[in-house]
């Protein structure tokens, strides 16, 4: 029976989901109910679960898909599972309700259903999960279906928050499998039940590390919680509600996991969770105060509040078995939280589905003399703020007693320090009052924003005023059975609140019902009232004081509150006691600590891309490159064996069978011809460069004078020969006419 | 005749028989209609599909086929490494025939691909049912020679520089293998596939060192057709050029012969325990994990769609040779789950980015945006395919992976037990930045698209049944992967 419900759970909505695809090809009103009825059913079902689960005690044990993606898919119910598939659900139905109206004139809706339902049945399958191998699939499922949410607008900015989300989907993901792989490594299973009695007494630390840091992501820890801001603002309203309500706390299911069935009780860890819970959850405390859009408020706020879950879950590390308080107070601020936000962005879903801004300035005034908003917001942030008789109250003062226990523990010497001294937990006590307080004036500042001020513009004004439909009636009932929900559980602490944490401490690691505590009494309200106070002065100084300006007009209000720094001083007062129209709200966050554009992108999308894909293309280049050069070395090679007979011979011609010629022989003239030649030929050169550069003289002196030359050696041969030949004759004839005289004398 | 005459008869055909039909059509006049080559190809296809698939079933079958010498002989025996693979061959190469069909169409002399293709085909049956490393080596060399005619199909200059590249980097890793063979034949007892090894250790005592050496060049060698770094640059320059089909089967298949080679080697003829722990072991998982790194890290970077997918099958692929490098009874479940798995993903993918060439000729990824709305399957298609590359669960390629890094850690093989696995996941990382932009700009092209002008480019059913099948396959093996884990674990604990 409660194997089929848990099916019924997991697989309903991933059927609907593909039905209502086809359905809405066809008709869209009709899907747009299919879907709304399928939600309900859906927690219908989960009801039921939780009614068997409160009326039968433990039921179940495991079961599941053997051999479905490998290692087969297996489910359990216990209380904490029970009660937040019921939360899952009945989010799911919310919002799946109140899309109806939100979704009226948007495009694509299809698709939007359909990884709807879908990651319903993986978050609910997340939570009803009994292994991690299981989580992790699902876990999975639903990053990547819940991608098209927040790129559901197309619009430049919700592309680029997507990427994030989906970046950091994938980063987280991958990462969290490395942890699985060495954690399956080490304990041989995945089991969680069975984990504890695995993992006992080997150094789990890396494996826990990379799981947190899988799970951190989704739930928004600092600092990886940078897809928060971006993705709430610009995804659907009813998705917003779904991303920080109860996908957050999947991230959450993981963290615990970890601390409670794998780091039971190791102070070690603890004191690292309660460190990271408190920087997450300063930090997204800060932002929220600082942001001047209405759904960035509440995204960096869902941040801030991760961060008080996380500190309960480290201070359960740190108390060890005596942390009933931290254990319940943790749960308990996780089912407010996830019903907080649900509220609250349905809220931001009526003034974006109206007005279609969400920019503080602009939406300002709409909520004046609209009674049933103003109430239904105010429900959600007087127990967010942790307002005595709203359920926020119970599980903030819960957190806040297991920080005082244990800060008395440590200085009264009953506990041994572990990183923290009694001192440093003063520290963490104040930063969580402090805390406290910023939500109660980020809150405020909302509240006095859009339902007491008036919008600078008083046309606009009137014409907000003037209008009194702004949501269906099916939007006001669902958004009132979340809302009613904060007053009945704060005032009936005892009969409600009480009996969820006995449900869910279970899968904490703690045994036994915890004592009946006077949440009302004097002790537990001074830390609640303190925070209220922090909170009040806050507002007034940082809200009103640092971030209202007055403005000139409208434009000019950034320009003119830059230039007016001498009238920083006074402008202060003003602000905090100026209630009236004509201030704008500045946007004070310096833009440079914005992790994700300063830090991540940068590095992640251009310096090591092109730092290792310089690497690779030179790796990738490697072989092409040898081989290029191993062909012409080769080519280069066999010529060279190819010719050896040649050079040879062209070696021995050169050396011993040379052509006999004179060292140093000219070609033509002798070396005065050259030496005057070369002289005259370079002093031509010169002229030509300065006096004819025009009509340059290419006369070549070295070859006229060699000319010259060889015309008077011939000339002078000449000569030689013929007066050698006249004397030759002469010779002759003188020898003839000494015979012929001779011969005369004789005779 | 008896049942294994009878069973060699059915096997031999279901390899000679494509490799005729291919021969014949190649040397037939040209046919006077289109539909009559289809005609053909098709009965081919099919006709040899059935005689695989009866060759698949029958038990123990071994053939003889030809005796050069005592040791020289081509034989064939079918073995379950072997059935795996063949049918991965016979199931794709059909339906990637189908396809070609229709892409073909716009691509000249089809009835030479067609002719090849078929060629090819009973040259990879094969090569799979090959019994030893002689008639491997014959078909393997075979099949890079057949197989190059599908690269250089459209005789542009790139096609044929990319063909000759593919041409060189595989016969020098042929050679490699060759030089291997010679060793094998003096220290191996026999060159039969055996599991477990077959070398002869009292002969090759006192020549280790050489013989380590020589498996490290098979290694290689085999690894050229693989991708593996340093002799993969053939895989980038080959398979854009090629027409789709072509690319899909290149990628999916034929680099998968490596891959059989490396197993034949390394765990049918060395024997796995005459590697452990050498510096061949640690040489070759280093390789592997810079090809992973490498490979992805330049699918990143490039915008050639199917230059990019090229590039993922080098990371892919050495996944598988990582895989085997281990050792490891898990790693090696995981490789052989991570051939079938790859084959069925990189067909789906490289027939999709075919698709998308077919219908709108665009090729570089930058340009696809909102082609998801004019190509809604397909893309569905290549999602589904992405996510299991990826290793998203359930689908398939996280099965492989898991058994991957289980493996790794298990291994005790120093360093790598947890850099192999964070190799893994941050090339994981990268196959999802490289793939999934696609998805994203096709489905979500931005509120300023033009929807009016929005035309349906559908590819016709031809295309469109076999995306939807190896789509199908890629995930649904990944939900249901205990039979084929369960087959697989059979193979390694015979080797392992």
């Amino acid at each position: 029976m409660v194997s089929y419900l848990v099916y019924g759970l997991v697989f309903l909505p991933m059927a609907g989901a593909f039905l209502s695809y086809a359905l809405g090809r066809k008709h869209k009103k009709c899907r747009d109910y299919f879907v709304g009825g399928v939600a309900v059913l859906e927690f219908g079902l989960a009801a039921v679960l939780l009614c068997q689960r409160i009326a039968g005690g433990v039921i179940g044990g495991e079961f599941g898909l053997p051999g479905v993606c490998g290692m087969g898919l297996s489910f359990t119910v216990d209380g904490f599972r029970a009660v937040y598939a019921c939360i899952a659900a009945f989010m799911w139905m919310g919002t799946s309700l109140f899309s109806i109206e939100y979704f009226a004139h948007y495009r694509n809706r299809n698709r939007y259903y359909l990884f709807q339902l879908i990651t319903l049945g993986a978050t609910e399958a997340i939570f009803l999960s009994a292994d991690l191998y299981t989580t992790f699939v699902f876990f999975e499922t639903m990053s990547f279906a819940s991608y098209v949410w927040v790129a559901q607008d197309e619009r430049d900015e919700s592309l680029r928050a997507a990427a994030t989300y989906l970046a950091v989907a994938v980063i987280g993901g991958l990462v969290m499998l490395m942890g699985l792989f060495l954690l399956y490594h080490q304990a041989g299973t995945l089991e969680i039940d069975k984990l504890y009695e695995a993992c006992r007494g080997k150094d789990v630390y890396a494996a826990a590390l990379c799981m947190l840091f899988g799970f951190g992501a989704k739930a928004g820890v600092f600092p990886l919680h940078i897809w928060l801001p971006k993705a709430h603002p610009v995804a659907p309203a009813p998705a917003s509600a779904l991303l920080s309500g109860i996908l957050t706390k999947t991230g959450i299911f993981g963290v615990l996991v970890i601390s409670c069935r794998i780091l039971l009780h190791d102070a070690l860890w603890g004191t690292f969770i309660l460190a990271l819970g408190v920087l997450t959850m300063a930090a997204g405390a800060v932002l929220a105060l600082f942001s001047i859009d209405f759904k960035r408020t509440l995204a960096c706020s869902s941040v801030s509040q991760i961060g008080f879950i996380l500190v309960g879950i480290g201070m359960q590390g740190l108390l060890g078995e005596e942390n009933v308080l931290a254990v319940r107070g943790s749960f308990l601020h996780m089912v407010n939280h996830s019903l907080f936000k649900l509220v609250l962005f349905m809220i931001a879903g009526v003034i974006y589905m109206n007005l279609h801004r969400l920019d503080l300035n602009e939406i300002r005034g709409f909520g004046r003399k609209k009674p049933l908003l103003a109430f239904l917001y105010l429900t959600g942030a007087l127990g967010i703020g942790g307002m005595p008789l709203f359920s926020g109250y119970i599980s903030k003062t819960l957190l806040h007693e297991s920080i005082v226990e244990y800060t008395e523990g440590l200085s009264e010497g009953l506990i041994t320090p572990v990183i923290f001294s009694s001192g440093g937990m003063k520290a963490i006590e104040w930063a969580f009052l402090i805390s406290g307080g910023l939500t109660v004036a980020y809150m405020t500042k909302l509240f006095v924003a859009v339902f007491v001020e008036r919008n600078n513009d008083a046309a606009l004004q009137e014409k907000y005023d003037a209008q009194k439909r702004y949501m269906s009636p099916l939007s006001s009932a669902v958004l009132l059975a979340g809302g009613l929900l904060f007053p009945l559980m704060g005032i009936f602490p005892g009969m409600t609140m009480d009996g969820l944490a006995d449900l869910g401490q279970g899968f904490m690691g703690l045994a036994g019902a915890g004592g009946r505590i006077s949440y009302f009494s004097f002790g537990n309200l001074k830390g609640g009232l303190t925070s209220i106070a922090i909170g009040a002065a806050l507002y007034l100084l940082v809200g009103r004081g640092w971030m209202l300006r007055r403005a000139v007009s409208g434009e000019e209000g950034a320009e003119c509150a830059a230039e007016d720094q001498g009238k920083r001083r006074a402008d202060v007062f003003s602000g905090i006691l100026k209630w009236e129209d004509g201030c704008v709200y500045l946007d004070r966050w310096p833009k440079l600590l914005d992790l994700e554009e300063y830090l991540y992108r940068p590095l992640l999308l251009t310096i090591l891309p092109a730092v290792c894909g310089c690497v690779c293309g030179i790796l990738d280049k490697v072989t092409n490159v040898l081989a290029k050069f191993l062909i012409r070395a080769g080519t280069a090679a066999a010529g060279f064996l190819d010719t050896l007979t040649d050079a040879l011979v062209v070696l021995l011609r050169k050396t011993v069978y040379r052509d006999h010629t004179k060292m140093g022989e000219l070609k033509e003239g002798n070396w005065l011809t050259y030496i005057l030649g070369s002289a005259a030929n370079t002093a031509c050169g010169i002229m030509n460069r300065i006096f004819r550069k025009n009509h340059p003289k290419e006369t070549n002196y070295k070859h006229k004078l060699a000319l010259g030359y060889w015309g008077l050696r011939e000339t002078i041969y000449m000569i030689t020969r013929s007066l050698s030949y006249g004397l030759i004759l002469f010779s002759i004839g003188l020898c003839a006419t000494l015979i012929y005289l001779l011969v005369g004398a004789v005779k | 005749m008896d049942y294994k005459m009878n069973a060699s008869i059915i096997m031999l055909t279901a390899i000679f028989f494509p490799i005729l039909l291919g021969a014949v059509l190649l040397l037939a006049p040209e046919f006077h209609s289109r539909n009559r080559l289809l005609a053909v190809t098709g009965a081919g296809l099919v006709i040899t599909g059935i005689l695989a698939g009866c060759a698949l079933g029958t038990e123990g079958t071994e053939f003889l086929l030809l005796s050069l010498g005592e040791r020289l002989q081509i034989y064939f025996r079918l073995d379950d490494l072997g059935r795996i693979f063949a049918a991965i061959v016979t199931i794709v190469w059909i339906l990637a025939g189908f396809y070609a069909f229709e892409y073909m169409k716009h691509e000249r002399e089809e009835k030479r691909y067609f002719g090849f293709y078929l060629m090819v085909f009973g040259v990879l049956l094969a090569l799979d049912f090959a019994g030893n490393i002689v008639t491997y080596y014959l078909f393997y060399e075979l099949m890079t020679l057949l197989s190059m005619p599908l690269v250089l199909h459209s005789k542009t200059k790139e096609a044929i520089m990319g063909g000759m590249k593919y041409l060189f980097y595989s016969l020098c890793g042929a050679y490699m293998v060759l030089l291997g063979v010679y060793f094998l034949n003096k220290y191996a007892d026999t060159l039969n596939f055996t599991a477990g090894g077959t070398l002869n250790m009292e002969l090759a005592a006192g020549n280790e060192k050489t013989l380590l050496v020589i498996v490290f060049f098979m290694i290689l060698g085999f690894g050229v057709k693989a991708g593996m770094f340093p002799m993969h640059a053939w895989l980038p320059t080959a398979h854009p050029v090629a027409p789709a089909p072509a690319s899909a089967v290149l990628s999916g298949l034929i680099v998968k012969a490596g891959v059989l080679g490396v197993i034949r080697t390394v765990y049918f003829l060395f024997g796995e325990s005459f590697i452990r722990g050498t510096w061949v072991q640690t040489a070759w998982l280093t390789l592997t994990l810079v090809t992973i790194f490498m490979g992805s890290m330049l699918a990143y970077r490039e915008k050639i769609m199917k230059k990019r997918l090229a590039y993922s099958t080098v990371s892919q692929v050495s996944y598988i040779l990582f895989g085997l490098a281990l050792l490891e009874p898990s790693a090696m479940t995981g490789a052989l789950l991570h051939v079938v798995f790859h084959a069925f993903v990189k067909v789906t993918l490289f027939l999709a980015a075919g698709a998308i060439i077919y219908k709108t000729g665009k090729t570089n990824v930058d340009d696809m945006t909102g082609i998801g709305k004019e190509m809604p399957v397909t893309i569905w298609c290549y999602t589904f395919a992405s996510l299991a590359l990826i290793g998203i669960p359930p689908a398939s390629g996280f099965i492989s992976k898991w058994h991957l890094a289980v493996g790794a850690l298990q291994s005790g093989a120093g360093i790598f037990t947890w850099l192999g696995p964070v190799i893994l996941l941050i090339s994981a990382l990268l196959t999802a930045g490289y793939l999934l932009p696609v998805t994203v700009k096709g489905f979500l092209p931005g509120a300023d698209y033009d929807y009016e002008n929005l035309r349906k480019k559908e590819p016709s059913l031809w295309m469109l049944v076999s995306l939807i099948i190896f789509a199908a396959l890629s995930i649904l093996l990944g939900v249901f992967p205990n039979p084929l884990t369960e087959y697989i674990r059979a193979i390694v604990s015979t080797v392992l």
